[in-house]
């Protein structure tokens, strides 16, 4: 589904389509945890302009999107019954653009996890093949865009959260730079590191959808002041001069000869039309120390950031005959196991006696493995790769984690986007046995632009877009 | 054994700004309860702090009033820990780079000067106040955000004499500064003692104690002597002192343990990722230094150089900078600053006190006390009727229109004076030889039927002068 498609369509047809579509669809992909009732939307687009951006388009939202008035639990049973006394800036942008929201989609807890497998409403399935996971933690967003659902989903992303499910899903996923689009209203994972972004069918309604949501905003004091740029309109696919680097570091440890052979055929096509296509290789013991570092910093500023939820204001509460007991009974029983050991490691990293040579140093080696990105985009364009090693795994697959040892750059250097803030988009290139594969692109901060123009390029030259998967009831 | 007092202070004083350090949330006092929050201050999730930049310039007053070197990059930390008054769970300070450092204050004690180093000045937020009844207890989040500044001392005091000094003058220049209600009472400004012994001529600290919420100045005072005595008995008895957290007890007297330190709480303090560091404006910070009002040691200083004013008098104005500002205005109206000086520090203060007005509730025009200032220098009036005409004053009555409807005029004209002066004399021959055998008191007696003779209205001094030059010709 996209944006121009879905105008031709009657707004109340389109709308409550896609609401019933999304449940329709529930009982095989589990992507919703919320439904929403759209009568009131609906009518209050009499208020908004007819030609706005975004008029009667139906979108879901990530989990951990505060709706004001409307549950929002970001897949933790202590956010369970959490109704939001606000809407987050991304709310307000969408409602002003005409948006209807029709659900909110499904996540790992509290953003924690890649998988989608750690979801207080169970795992989502990809509608490529069900028996696969979808990715997370922005699997919901990621399924009901594949699955035709809707043309625009908001997600979240801290380590790869909209990058890996959108590879998974065959689905077009970006994080623009950091500070682009607020994050206030969103629960966080990781304020340094997340982002706010979303998923597409194709490029160009990225584009579009970058437009409206982009922006300054005062209640985010890392919001950026950059001007917001026409990026659907100068779309430019001209790839003559483009100087673009693939990332030697994660092609050398893909496995999976389809998906390099897919990617070679890409690169050749992209010099075909003219651009520079080079190898470039990072610091291997750098590159090795991903995964630690973000483990330490994501978690660290994790047990901070989830400190206010205690059972005291808002959320779950357990009973206890003192402050102290009732807080902790509240926070064993509204988290995870998986979470719970998440804020440990964090805190540990966070003792006094442990910054040194923990939490600080994990800061320092992050700034070190920027400085390659960095010094990588002052030669190139764009920075290019697999956005993962392989298609999306079972959940058997996932519990073995066997693969990710030997691949642990490829799985997870799309962190470098997270680590350094810059721009980064996945788009899909293929499909192996009816799965699909992507590669991801990153370019210099607010140079948005340009991924916009390569990944338009992409779809040219592979034909992918618009491309959903059948679900079958 | 002898023993020497440590004394290091911490003061937390709540900024006068419209709105929370993080949020936009309204900063009343006094209001109902829970009614000036937003989704900030509850802690709520997805919500993000915004640095207000009325209390980073209020901060900047402070630190500069206290000669505290300006770090001109804001940096923020969060400090963790778990208590129900705390919203986020973390409170947002700044651990790691203090806006001020390094500054200091001159505080005087029984005539004696002395240098009060302050190690650091930082911004950090309110909590939320908490009321504890038999049902539980309540919690009022409107104080949750307000903003802070926290000003820490270096153990540089010795007495409860000095640590009194040092507050009430971090007060008054908070005062001054207008960035502060300071008031203690209602809890804007906050001071924790910590307060040691060690045996005079050693050189190491001994373990020391916390007084917390002390909420006046003689109470500061009071709770350290209190202390030291304490203190002093235990070491004198062979026992230990135990590094606790205790408070002031009025009934008492006396301290009271609070609770005992048992290993400190890791706070874990790391740089707040949702405020990266703010680089301020440096022009900016010195157009703040550059609009500093006048602080009091410079006040004092202007009044004793420029306008004679002795230290007793200088000290009781600036005192009270409502009382200074009062001074100053009269003092535009009229020269006579010694006069201005007494009038304001004797009989204003009495007046309100008596009406139980504050300085800023005063109801005398500066411009008022001024005219009447310059009638009794004039001999106008005399300074007994001076005192009826302030009186008027007070109700908000011209001194001029008071003098002229009671008929106040003092008879200052020679020519009418002297008939006066000469019937008198002829009524009076035995004064007259009186003073030819050298008895002064003869003069004060025939000034004083001068006096009776005017009702009250001849001029004193003109009507001595006169007397006496006609004594000399009889």
């Amino acid at each position: 589904m996209n944006l121009e498609t879905l105008r031709k369509q009657d707004v109340r047809k389109r709308c409550e389509e896609a609401l019933m579509k999304a449940k329709e669809y529930q009982s095989v992909l589990n992507a919703v945890v919320t439904f929403y009732d759209i009568e009131e939307q609906l009518q209050n687009l009499e208020h908004v302009a007819s030609d706005a951006p975004l008029y009667g388009v139906p979108v879901v939202l990530k989990d951990n999107i505060n709706t004001k008035g409307v549950r929002t639990t970001a897949s933790s049973v202590m956010l369970d019954q959490y109704v939001p006394v606000y809407d987050a800036h991304v709310v307000e942008k969408l409602k002003q653009a005409g948006a209807i929201i029709i659900a909110k989609a499904s996540m790992d807890e509290l953003g924690m996890g890649g998988t989608n497998l750690n979801a207080h409403t169970g795992k989502v399935n990809n509608p490529w093949d069900v028996q696969r996971i979808s990715g997370g933690s922005s699997g919901g967003s990621a399924v009901l865009v594949a699955s035709d659902v809707v043309a625009l989903a908001i997600g979240t992303d801290t380590g790869d959260s909209i990058r890996k499910p959108a590879a998974f899903n065959g689905v077009v996923g970006i994080k623009p730079t950091y500070g682009r689009i607020s994050r206030y209203g969103v629960i966080p994972y990781a304020s340094s590191l997340d982002h706010v972004g979303y998923l597409t069918a194709q490029v160009k309604d990225a584009a579009l959808a970058l437009e409206v949501l982009a922006g300054r905003d005062d209640r985010d004091a890392t919001s950026s002041y950059e001007a917001v740029g026409k990026y659907a309109s100068n779309i430019n696919s001209d790839m003559k001069g483009k100087k673009i680097a693939i990332l030697g570091n994660v092609m050398d440890e893909i496995q999976n000869e389809q998906v390099k052979q897919n990617f070679d055929e890409l690169m050749k096509k992209l010099e075909a039309r003219g651009a520079i296509v080079e190898r470039v290789h990072f610091d291997d013991q750098l590159m090795h120390l991903l995964l630690s570092v973000y483990y330490i910093i994501a978690n660290a500023e994790a047990t901070a950031n989830h400190s206010n939820l205690d059972g005291i204001r808002f959320g779950l509460r357990e009973d206890g005959d003192t402050l102290e007991e009732i807080m902790m009974n509240s926070r064993t029983k509204g988290f995870s196991s998986n979470v719970r050991k998440r804020f440990i490691i964090g805190s540990y990293a966070l003792y006094t006696e442990n910054q040194d040579k923990i939490y600080k140093k994990a800061q320092k080696v992050r700034r070190l493995i920027v400085e390659e990105l960095k010094r990588a985009l002052e030669t190139y364009d764009a920075v290019i790769a697999c956005a993962a090693p392989d298609v999306a795994p079972t959940q058997k697959e996932c519990m073995n984690g066997k693969l990710k040892k030997i691949q642990q750059v490829a799985d997870n250097h799309m962190v470098l986007g997270n680590f350094s803030g810059y721009p980064s988009m996945t788009v899909p290139t293929g499909y192996i046995d009816g799965l699909p594969i992507g590669v991801n692109i990153t370019t210099k901060p607010f140079d948005e632009q340009t991924l916009f123009d390569i990944g338009v390029a992409i779809e040219e030259e592979t034909g992918i877009q618009n491309q959903c998967a059948e679900v079958k009831v | 054994m002898s023993f020497e007092v440590i004394i290091g202070i911490e003061i937390h004083c709540e900024l006068k700004t419209k709105t929370k350090m993080f949020s936009g949330a309204p900063v009343l006092f006094g209001e109902k309860a829970n009614t000036c929050v937003n989704e900030i201050d509850l802690g709520h999730p997805g919500t993000l702090p915004s640095v207000n930049k009325k209390a980073v310039e209020l901060a900047i007053k402070a630190a500069s009033a206290f000669q505290c070197e300006i770090d001109p990059v804001l940096r923020f930390d969060r400090k963790n820990y778990y208590y129900s008054d705390l919203p986020k769970g973390y409170q947002i300070t700044q651990q790691f780079y203090p806006i001020g450092k390094n500054g200091q204050v001159v505080i005087e004690v029984e005539g004696e000067q002395k240098v009060i180093r302050i190690q650091r000045m930082h911004m950090e937020e309110d909590t939320a106040k908490q009321f504890h009844n038999d049902s539980g207890t309540l919690i009022d989040f409107n104080r949750a955000g307000t903003p802070l500044i926290e000003i820490v001392s270096e153990a540089d005091m010795r007495s409860g004499k000095e640590a009194a000094a040092y507050v009430e003058k971090i007060r008054m220049l908070l005062d001054y500064l207008e960035v502060s209600d300071v008031k203690m009472e209602e809890g804007s400004m906050r001071c924790d003692v910590n307060i040691s012994l060690r045996e005079k001529g050693t050189t190491a600290f001994g373990v020391k104690s916390e007084i917390k919420n002390l909420n006046s100045i003689s109470n500061v005072q009071k709770a350290i002597e209190a202390e030291i005595e304490r203190q002093t008995q235990i070491l004198l008895s062979g026992g230990k002192v135990e590094q606790e957290t205790r408070r002031y007890d009025e009934a008492l007297k006396n301290t009271v343990l609070m609770r005992k330190k048992e290993g400190s709480v890791d706070y874990k303090y790391f740089p707040d990722p949702n405020l990266t560091p703010i680089r301020v404006d440096e022009n900016w910070i010195k157009e703040i230094q550059a609009s500093l009002p006048e602080l009091p040691d410079a006040r004092k200083k202007r009044y004793m150089n420029e306008l004679g004013l002795n230290d007793y008098d200088a000290q009781q104005l600036i005192q009270n900078k409502e009382m200074a500002a009062f001074y100053d205005e009269v003092c535009k109206h009229c020269k006579e600053y010694k006069l201005i000086a007494n009038w304001i520090i004797t009989e204003l203060s009495a007046a309100l006190y008596k009406q139980n007005k504050t300085m800023k509730e005063n109801p005398c025009k500066a411009e008022y006390l001024a005219s009447m200032i310059q009638m009794i220098k004039a001999g106008e009036i005399s300074s007994k009727q001076g005192k009826v005409v302030f009186e008027e004053i007070m109700q908000g009555k011209d001194p001029k229109k008071v003098v002229e409807e009671k008929g106040m005029k003092q008879m200052s004209d020679a020519g009418e004076l002297l008939s006066i002066v000469t019937s008198v004399l002829d009524a009076n021959p035995q004064s007259i030889e009186d003073f030819k055998n050298g008895k002064d008191r003869a003069v004060g007696f025939l000034v004083g039927q001068v006096m009776k003779a005017s009702k009250g209205q001849a001029n004193p001094t003109l009507t001595n002068q006169l007397i006496q030059e006609e004594l000399k010709k009889r």
